[in-house]
């Protein structure tokens, strides 16, 4: 089926609207914080919340059948000026021109915006609370160093959270979560200190409840007005069924598939209003959604085509949301990513394959529509059905980038080896870009990116910037003094264990300020165990508390660089760390030849054990090192390499690396090969890739790869695209995800950006509209190497 | 001989590629020219050098830029290793027989899943009969997918142990006309003919399929594919046939040994009259296989 008329309207206005800054979610919720001085935190934010949800504007807009907006624009992007407004304050005048994810804001907002909304906040934020709380030593490295960088954990929303649709969401509806609090709370006692914190919970929670309630009231009582003015008989009916639905959802079960797709939206827009989250998730949307499915199918209230339609206006709505936030979060997340991630695929919880009819029409959804959200994500077990892989390499064969394709027992492993019990270790789905995640579960999955590039500079200059020349971390020998490969070894041991310390402390720091002031009860409803232990996320409620992870990036041009420095210097000794160190001070300029020698030295992702083997030790020792942390809550910090799109800021602060790399070039992400240096083939760069232990860094592992179209242009080259993806989940890989667009067609949209608005490409853990990227980022993306067929 | 993993085209799912150098025939439009002969051979890939002299410094041998005196060549590969961008190649090595075996044996679980396996390509794969067998029995022994690309034009009885080991065997058949064969490959189709017939004598019974690489003005008649059709549905009725349009890739390689081409003496036929060609193959009897 193509895509219907309505959908087609919805997507070019999405495609070709820059999203607009709407304070009035942060009006609202600064006058409730005004109105509730001195009541406990956790109360003031369901307040607020509460608040927000009876203020904000209601707005239905075209031909739409799934509503519910977080602001009073279509693509909407809204203010959470409670976790940072430093950073806003400095950049809003900005927004609209700046290179990578432009927002529109009139000066009359942004004036509106200074002196009503900030000034509250003065003192108040997470974000000046990490500040006032941390040393001059961890600020050196560790705030907007591109070394180690922490700060979406102190100046934004979490997020990181998947709802549990099947436990608590759609069985029991806001109604029930809100009958639920209410009898809890009439079992406690006031006089008992710990039962008055647990009251003070489930009273958050019934106000969390009533927000919700308000809101879908507050849509039906919208469209019911307007399906009263309305001319147009066939949209008159459309907005009465609006209406309809609205006056039951989210109080009430859905009952319906169309009821549960529009509670679905809520959800997604209540958490939205809560926190401007990243990577809120919906988590294993196939599982939760078919038996609706199935139901209306049955009874013949519904055909495919008319599900698929609500589905592809659910996907617009994911895409009309975009997350505010600052420039250099933008060089990491670029493309207006909110990384709400949608897990397709898999086993059930009893072994057996998971797949149904709502797989396939996920699958057609992203096909059809080409948003960007939601951050499609499949697993793919040993058994998978021939005619899922056909359907998941077919939308790979599109050039979207999406799916992201996880195999599935590698999913189970991680979360095994986090204490998971079996069932809910089953029942993964994925989180934010990559990092398998539950429902049950509270972690900050994206909580430092840790540079093992800047480590090595550190390693070999003294401690030093090689850039900016500022001692930034630890003193450490002259370099060209080095005398073997185990010093220097030795010696990036030293510096990362310094850069892992220091994360750790901003980590804690920032855990300890949620603990204060950054409570969660709308994410909390959303938890089975919360609910049953009476306590909010951050004070431990859910069933499974994990610890921050750590996510390594820079981890083949480490490896690439020490592999230089063991051959050409202390195997062949065709050079001497002090012409090494000379060159790379020099940014190779005069030392070109030396550059071609490192050049042609073995490289990651070739399957050559050479060097395949420094960056499995490196990785292995980054898991032991930053597993020896316990973090606020008892538990041990976590490894992964997911990567995003950091490697090209944390790329940008460095000097030139002795692989060959020149200064302020990016650097590689998750366990990718460096750009444009796995020349062998497809299965080599696979094998290399897979001989990291993936399971152990349970925060997730990414390898992106670039295929050239003709191999995945036919329906057998697709087959054995799927062979190659078992073979990799065999080998122990977690996470593939393949690039197909040829260099001729970006290098078009590059000088034609108006023709290809609509482009969707992979950049890293997760695809953006190419247009949308900032000239360096679609350069580097050219730059992958592509893997072709011979 | 060299290796190549990740082929997909010559037989089922991802597959090694091992081409053996030398070869009995001299088609014109040979797109592998490097695995005429069985010596090892250093190219130049003109078009990626950027004249740095590199190569020139550290050959033993005086051999410049341009290779010019190229028959000094020993291939002792110091120019491939002292050209940073890789416009030295080795088109030719020499090979153990165990560390092939080692190579392509890294891939099982991506043949496994793809139901692939290894082919034995040229040059020409019965050129060396010895390795042939030894290599085949190995992998065979080994539970592998083997599949065999060949000219045709080899001694059966010599090859017959490693045929047997073979589930796919790929064979040429360049023209019906003995003498316009000869006239394009060097030698006549006779013995071509016969080995085609002979396949059909294997106990245990592979898949055939042969091939007409349909080179535009050489082969691309009606009369001819028709009698290549008929020919082979006559004495091999379970073959199947695969038409394959030429290609001009073979060019690069060319300059890079320094042979000379006249790209302008073939061409390559359309879509739709490769399409007429299948069309009037089946018309004959074989079914047409394609591996795209």
């Amino acid at each position: 089926m193509a895509i219907t008329k309505r959908v087609e309207k919805i997507r070019d206005n999405y495609v070709n609207t820059k999203p607009h800054i709407s304070y009035e979610r942060a009006w609202s919720w600064t006058k409730s914080f005004q109105r509730t001085e001195g009541q406990p935190h956790l109360i003031r934010t369901a307040q607020a919340f509460y608040d927000t949800c009876c203020e904000l504007s209601v707005n239905i807009w075209e031909g739409e059948l799934v509503v519910g907006t977080s602001g009073e624009f279509r693509k909407c992007a809204i203010l959470t000026p409670e976790f940072g407004w430093l950073w806003i304050n400095d950049e809003i005048d900005t927004f609209p021109e700046r290179g990578q994810d432009p927002y529109d804001v009139t000066p009359e907002q942004t004036e509106f915006i200074r002196k009503n909304i900030f000034p509250y906040w003065e003192g108040k934020s997470v974000e000046e609370a990490f500040l006032a709380r941390t040393s001059e030593a961890t600020k050196k490295i560790g705030v907007d160093t591109g070394f180690l960088d922490t700060d979406s954990k102190w100046r934004n929303g979490i997020g990181e959270i998947s709802a549990d649709y099947v436990d608590v969401l759609l069985p029991k509806g806001y109604g029930g979560i809100r009958t639920e609090a209410e009898a809890y709370m009439a079992e406690l006692d006031e006089a008992i200190p710990q039962e008055k914190a647990k009251i003070d919970f489930y009273r958050s929670m019934v106000l969390i409840a009533d927000g919700m309630i308000t809101l879908g009231r507050r849509y039906s009582k919208k469209a019911a007005e307007m399906a009263e003015a309305e001319t147009d008989p066939v949209r008159k009916k459309e907005l009465e069924e609006i209406a309809d639905v609205c006056s039951r959802i989210p109080e009430q079960p859905p009952k319906t598939f169309r009821e549960a797709i529009q509670f679905v939206w809520f959800v997604q827009l209540g958490g939205i209003i809560a926190e401007n989250p990243l990577a809120w998730n919906p988590g294993r949307f196939d599982q939760y959604m078919y038996p609706y499915y199935k139901a209306d199918e049955e009874e013949g209230v519904i055909d495919y085509d008319t599900a698929l339609e609500l589905v592809e206006c659910l996907w617009l709505k994911y895409s009309e949301w975009a997350w505010t936030i600052s420039k250099n979060t933008a060089s990491f997340f670029a493309g207006y990513t909110n990384f709400e991630n949608l897990t397709i695929g898999g086993t059930k919880v009893d072994g057996t394959d998971a797949t149904n009819t709502i797989s396939y029409m996920a699958i057609q959804a992203t096909k059809e529509c080409m948003t960007h959200q939601p951050t499609l994500s499949c697993r793919i077990h040993p058994d998978c059905p021939p005619e899922f892989m056909e359907a998941v390499t077919e939308l790979v064969s599109t050039g979207c980038g999406f799916p992201a394709i996880h195999g599935d027992r590698t999913g189970y492993q991680m979360l095994s080896n986090l204490g998971y019990r079996p069932e809910d270790a089953r029942d993964w789905n994925n989180c934010g870009c990559v990092v398998p995640h539950s429902r049950k579960t509270f972690e900050w999955t994206s909580a430092a990116s840790i540079s093992f590039a800047a480590a090595l500079e550190f390693a070999l200059n003294q401690g030093r910037s090689r850039l900016s020349g500022e001692q930034v971390s630890l003193e450490e020998k002259d370099p060209k003094t080095f005398e073997s490969m185990d010093e220097i070894i030795e010696a990036w041991k030293k510096q990362f264990r310094y850069l892992v310390r220091h994360g750790v402390i901003s980590l804690v720091t920032a855990q300890e300020i949620h603990k204060e002031i950054g409570h969660r009860p709308f994410m909390s409803a959303c938890n089975e165990y919360c609910m049953k232990n009476g306590r909010d996320l951050v004070d431990g409620g859910a069933k499974y508390n994990i610890g921050p992870v750590f996510t390594g990036v820079g981890l083949s041009v480490t490896a690439n660089s020490l592999a230089v420095i063991r051959k050409l210097v202390f195997e062949e000794g065709v050079t001497t760390m002090a012409e090494i160190i000379d060159a790379i001070d020099n940014n190779w300029e005069g030392y070109e030849q030396l550059r071609e020698l490192a050049l042609a030295c073995p490289k990651y992702g070739n399957d050559d054990d050479y060097v395949d083997s420094i960056a499995r030790d490196l990785a292995d020792f980054f898991y032991e090192e930053v597993t020896k942390y316990d973090d606020l809550y008892g538990n041990h910090f976590v490894t992964a390499f997911m990567g995003i799109s950091n490697y090209l800021p944390t790329g940008k602060v460095l000097g030139a690396t002795p692989e060959g790399r020149h200064a302020k070039d990016p650097i590689n992400e998750g366990v990718s090969p460096y750009t444009g240096s796995d020349k062998s083939t497809c299965l080599a760069a696979l094998r290399s890739a897979a001989k990291m232990n993936h399971d152990i860094h349970s925060g997730g592992t990414l390898l992106n790869l670039r295929l050239n179209h003709d191999l995945v242009a036919t329906k057998r080259g697709r087959a054995n695209l799927g062979a190659m993806l078992q073979s990799y989940f065999a080998l122990g890989g977690f996470h593939v995800q393949f690039n197909t667009i040829s260099n001729e067609v970006l290098a078009d949209a590059q000088a034609n950006p108006d023709k290809y608005r609509s482009l969707l490409v992979r950049v890293a853990g997760y695809s953006a509209q190419f247009t949308n990227l900032s000239r360096e980022m679609q350069d580097s993306i050219m730059a992958r190497n592509a893997h072709e067929a011979f | 001989m060299q290796i190549q993993p990740f082929s997909v085209n010559d037989g089922e799912g991802i597959r090694t590629n091992i081409f053996m150098a030398g070869c009995p025939l001299r088609c014109r439009w040979c797109s592998n020219p490097e695995g005429f002969e069985q010596k090892e051979l250093v190219g130049w890939y003109k078009r990626r050098c950027i004249g740095c002299g590199a190569c020139a410094s550290v050959c033993p041998q005086g051999i410049g830029i341009g290779m010019e005196e190229r028959s000094r060549c020993i291939a002792c590969g110091r120019c491939v290793k002292a050209c940073p961008e890789e416009a030295r190649a080795r088109m030719v090595t020499i090979m153990d027989a165990d560390d092939v075996i080692r190579e392509v044996m890294k891939h099982r679980l991506f043949y496994s899943y793809s139901r692939g396996g290894v082919t034995f390509s040229g040059g020409e794969a019965t050129s060396q009969p010895e390795f042939l067998d030894y290599v085949s029995r190995e992998l065979y022994d080994s539970g592998l997918s083997i599949d065999l690309e060949s000219c045709g034009y080899f001694d059966f009885d010599l090859v017959r142990p490693s045929l047997e080991r073979m589930d796919l065997i790929f064979m040429d058949l360049k023209h019906m006309d003995p003498e316009e064969h000869r006239k394009y490959t060097g030698v006549s189709n006779e013995r071509i003919l016969e080995n085609i017939e002979h396949l059909g004598s294997l106990m245990r019974k592979p898949e055939v399929v042969i091939r007409i690489p349909v080179i535009g003005g050489v082969n691309n008649s009606e009369e001819n594919i028709a009698a290549s059709a008929a020919y082979v549905h006559d004495v091999l009725p379970e073959a199947k046939m695969e038409l394959l349009p030429y290609h001009s890739l073979g060019i690069i390689k060319y300059e890079a040994i320094g042979k000379p081409f006249d790209q302008n003496e073939f061409y390559t036929l359309d879509r739709e009259e490769m399409k007429k060609l299948r069309g009037i193959a089946a018309a004959h009897g074989p079914k047409i296989a394609d591996y795209r």
